[in-house]
């Protein structure tokens, strides 16, 4: 075993790599960021000796040794020194914001004559696809600094031609645009969160900071309800399900990475972490970073529901966010099975379909026919499931 | 929602073609939506009723339910070995799988049933882990595979009568030798009915399972398919008839041979057979040679390779002299091929170490097959005289793995002590062969040097992580 002295602690992880070097490297990830550190030669980071340490399996908890202790105070004093403003940065910050609002207006103008074409021209010329015209406007609304418009121009090109029901999914999608589009005309009258909302889905971001400044903060134990990675070009984007023991509240936790490079893998679903969250400002605020994280210990089933009341909750926050696309369910007692597609049924015969992609095996091969409880996040297109529970066994699906 | 068919018409159609006609929403929609032009009215509309359509959604009803597979009572495996596993199933160590099925099947535990669909998949790919992952599905197999057809393997275990009349030809092979064990004269019987109507290639596989549990009752059975109308049928119940002992055709084998041999002044003396008669045939012998090789003693090869030993040491020697006769009317080669083969069937250890001791010029496979025909605890004295300074290669593949431990520990240690051409190889080979027994081997605790071959990397890798495997499933 070439690790000394390895050990962590809810903010951080570390050990002393006995490598070829004389003496051994002094490595340490801190979980907030992450962020890595290692006394290594090596100029990629993480290195690979942060690299390991993170996929070590047994690592016990362990105080903070100084040297550690020392990188993270270091750490922290650094992120207070850059959020304590300037006055020239602000003067400047004022103007690029005035500058994206401008670019951002101009955005929203075009699309809105281009969708008005589309429909006084009809959705007929869609027939053979058209992912290419949907994805001209996008580049434009990606210029305009707009990318969520450009996002939903890009889904709507996807299903544009495909499938049976294409005319009604993208007419459905246009109607949302359009929404954005409206609102974005009225952001000055729109109550606060409902303009955060707006904002969010133009493509607005809120800088961490801000979050952590200003965000609402709640505490709570928060159960793991599942992960997913969504593998891109470029990205992996990892989504983080919880839930609030207490307060019953759903948060989204989501971190990025480069293909290849680590993502923190210590949620895992059958954990919860006692923490304060920091959510993102909106009218259904469930995106959330974490402020103060506690401690991370194993946790058990969470308690689920019935079809019908997952559904009435994603009614509920759909009245707030008519743009939500993800809503997280705990399904209690629900067997998967096979109409004419997959589908959980709950113990009162109420049935979700799961999305058309999602793989059924595993799932399948943990249930066997008998019921038991699952998480997933449920949209317009059906249920991803993302863990469920063998007895008490959690399982990542 | 007759509605929102009415909108996607129209978007479909556009405004230009027909004026747009509101009239259909519901007076809640309308209401928000009146004033502007018609295209945009027809985005709003669309914009709400997508609202309304997402938030009203309704639960599927009259969904059919699935069957409830059996309860599987075996504990599943720890956190630790479900980790193994998706690094045997993810990652570069899959030659284990096997090893690690069959220990956690071993153990009375099961495997995280989320990976059964991946196992399944894998063991498409890989025939032999087959009956390993059936095993490990339990109750669960035939429920997966009745949902997918790719998986038919996993509902091969079955102990249904059903299965026999109805199954597929690999779930009734499997029905059947699952039945030859406990109950050999019942699975006889149930082969025996159904015997006339089954294709020939299907006779061929099912006869197979008669190898395991073979006896006397079987040989009125076998020498009727003695006279069967096809050929590998006929060869196959002939082979089956030799390798049982005292059976009418082993005994007019040996009547053949015995008209053939003779020692005179201390020399084996043969007559190669003048012709292959009908009997002949009928008892299995292959009348063409292969090209090359003369009829005659083509003919001969078989004979001795299928008759009983007892016929040479009949002649009033031991076969360690046989052995080292001068032969006389035929080449020694063939003798001693002839030889092996019916040590091998016999599993007669005296025949086995005479012509490992006779200086018989075996190749070293040949060799090997006449090591794993003896007691596993004679193995490791078997193999010993072979572990010189060129070690070898070919005998050590194919002396099939596991190991007995002795036989382990004398390789890893001659391995450990070096100075030996093919080093790399044998280590390769032993790597995985020694049982779990030799895995704690001295050569695992030594420090490895920075120039260290990456032979000996791989080996002491390999070899712990075996250990972790085996420590993990207690």
């Amino acid at each position: 075993m070439p690790w000394i002295d390895s050990g962590s602690s809810p903010a951080a992880r570390w050990g002393r790599y006995q490598g070829s070097a004389a003496s051994p490297y002094r490595v340490c990830v801190d979980l907030s960021g992450p962020a890595y550190r290692c006394s290594c030669p090596s100029r990629k980071i993480p290195c690979k000796h942060a690299d390991w340490l993170l996929k070590l399996r047994k690592v016990e908890p362990a105080a903070e040794p100084d040297w550690v202790r020392a990188w993270l105070d270091e750490r922290a004093a650094r992120a207070v020194r850059r959020a304590e403003p300037k006055e020239r940065d602000e003067e400047a910050a004022a103007r690029r914001r005035e500058r994206r609002a401008e670019r951002v207006a101009g955005g929203v103008a075009e699309l809105d004559g281009w969708l008005t074409d589309q429909v006084r021209r009809g959705l007929g010329t869609f027939e053979r696809g058209g992912s290419s015209a949907f994805a001209a406007v996008a580049a434009r609304m990606v210029d305009a600094q707009a990318p969520g418009l450009a996002a939903g121009l890009r889904r709507a090109g996807e299903i544009a031609g495909r499938g049976r029901d294409w005319p009604g999914r993208v007419l459905e999608e246009l109607g949302m645009l359009h929404l954005l589009v409206s609102a974005h005309g009225r952001l000055d009258s729109l109550p606060e969160g409902l303009a955060q909302t707006v904002r969010t889905r133009l493509g607005y971001t809120v800088d961490t900071a801000g979050v952590l400044a200003s965000g609402e903060r709640v505490a709570d134990r928060w159960i793991v309800l599942g992960v997913i990675d969504q593998v891109d070009e470029r990205l992996i984007t990892r989504r983080v399900w919880l839930r609030g023991q207490d307060t019953g509240r759903p948060a989204l936790i989501l971190s990025f990475a480069p293909p290849g490079a680590p993502l923190d893998d210590s949620l895992v679903p059958g954990t919860a972490v006692t923490a304060t969250l920091a959510f993102y400002p909106g009218a259904r605020a469930m995106r959330a970073i974490i402020s103060e994280r506690g401690e991370l210990k194993p946790a058990p089933q969470p308690p689920g529901e019935a079809v019908t009341t997952a559904l009435a909750a994603f009614a509920d926050a759909l009245a707030d966010d008519p743009w939500l696309d993800r809503w997280p369910v705990v399904l209690h007692d629900v067997v998967p099975t096979r109409t004419d597609s997959w589908s959980l049924v709950d113990t009162s015969g109420d049935a979700l379909p799961l999305r058309p992609y999602a793989n059924p095996w595993p799932l399948l091969a943990v249930s066997a026919g008998a019921p038991l409880t699952v998480a997933g996040e449920w949209s317009a297109a059906g249920l991803l499931p993302l863990s469920c529970w063998d007895g008490e066994r959690p399982v990542r699906l | 929602m007759k509605e929102w068919e009415a909108l996607v018409s129209a978007a479909l159609l556009g405004t230009a073609r027909r004026p747009l006609d509101l009239s259909e929403l519901p007076e809640s929609v309308r209401g928000l939506v009146n004033g502007g032009d018609p295209e945009r009215m027809l985005l709003s509309a669309a914009a709400l009723l997508t609202g309304y359509r997402r938030a009203g959604r309704l639960p599927e009803r009259d969904v059919t339910l699935l069957s409830r597979a059996p309860e599987d009572p075996r504990p599943v495996v720890g956190p630790d070995a479900a980790y193994r596993l998706a690094m045997l199933l993810f990652g570069e160590r899959g030659n284990l799988l096997a090893e690690w099925l069959r220990t956690v099947h071993a153990r009375g535990l099961r495997v995280p049933p989320e990976r059964l669909p991946v196992l399944a998949d894998a063991a498409r790919g890989r025939p032999e882990l087959r009956p390993l992952v059936a095993e490990a599905a339990g109750p669960r197999g035939p429920w997966l595979a009745a949902l997918m057809p790719d998986w038919a393997f996993l509902a091969e275990r079955s102990a249904d009568p059903e299965v026999w009349t109805h199954g597929t030809t690999n779930q009734r092979h499997a029905w059947l030798t699952d039945l030859r064990t406990p109950d050999p004269d019942a699975a006889r019987a149930a082969l025996a009915e159904v015997w006339p109507s089954e294709p020939a290639p299907v006779r061929v596989q099912f006869l197979g399972a008669l190898h395991t549990q073979l006896s006397t009752s079987d040989e009125e059975f076998l020498e009727a398919a003695l006279d069967d109308r096809a050929r590998d049928v006929r060869r196959l119940a002939a082979g089956l008839l030799a390798a049982l002992p005292g059976s009418a055709l082993s005994e007019r084998m040996a009547t053949r041979l015995r008209a053939l041999i003779s020692i005179r002044r201390r020399t084996l003396v043969v007559h190669l057979p003048a012709a292959c008669d009908d009997a002949m045939r009928r008892d299995g012998v292959n009348p063409t040679p292969p090209r090359g090789v003369g009829e005659r003693a083509w003919w001969f090869g078989q004979l001795v390779s299928t008759a009983p030993l007892s016929v040479w040491t009949g002649l009033g020697h031991p076969a360690d002299e046989l052995v080292r006769m001068p032969v006389e009317g035929c080449d020694r080669r063939l003798l001693i091929l002839g030889w092996s083969a019916a040590a091998d069937r016999e599993q007669n250890a005296e025949w086995v170490r005479a012509l490992l001791d006779g200086d018989t010029g075996l190749a070293l496979d040949q060799v090997a097959r006449l090591i794993s025909a003896l007691p596993r605890d004679q193995w490791a004295t078997a193999v010993r005289p072979f572990l010189q300074d060129q070690l070898p290669t070919a005998l050590v593949q194919a002396l099939p793995a596991p190991w007995p431990a002795d036989l382990g520990n004398l390789v890893l240690d001659r391995i450990a002590s070096g100075g030996a051409r093919g080093l790399a190889h044998v280590a390769d080979i032993a790597a995985y062969a020694v049982p779990p027994e030799c895995l704690d081997h001295a050569l695992t605790r030594q420090v490895l040097e920075h120039d260290a071959a990456p032979w000996r990397r791989r080996l002491v890798d390999t070899l712990a992580f075996r250990r972790g495997m085996h420590e993990e499933l207690p």
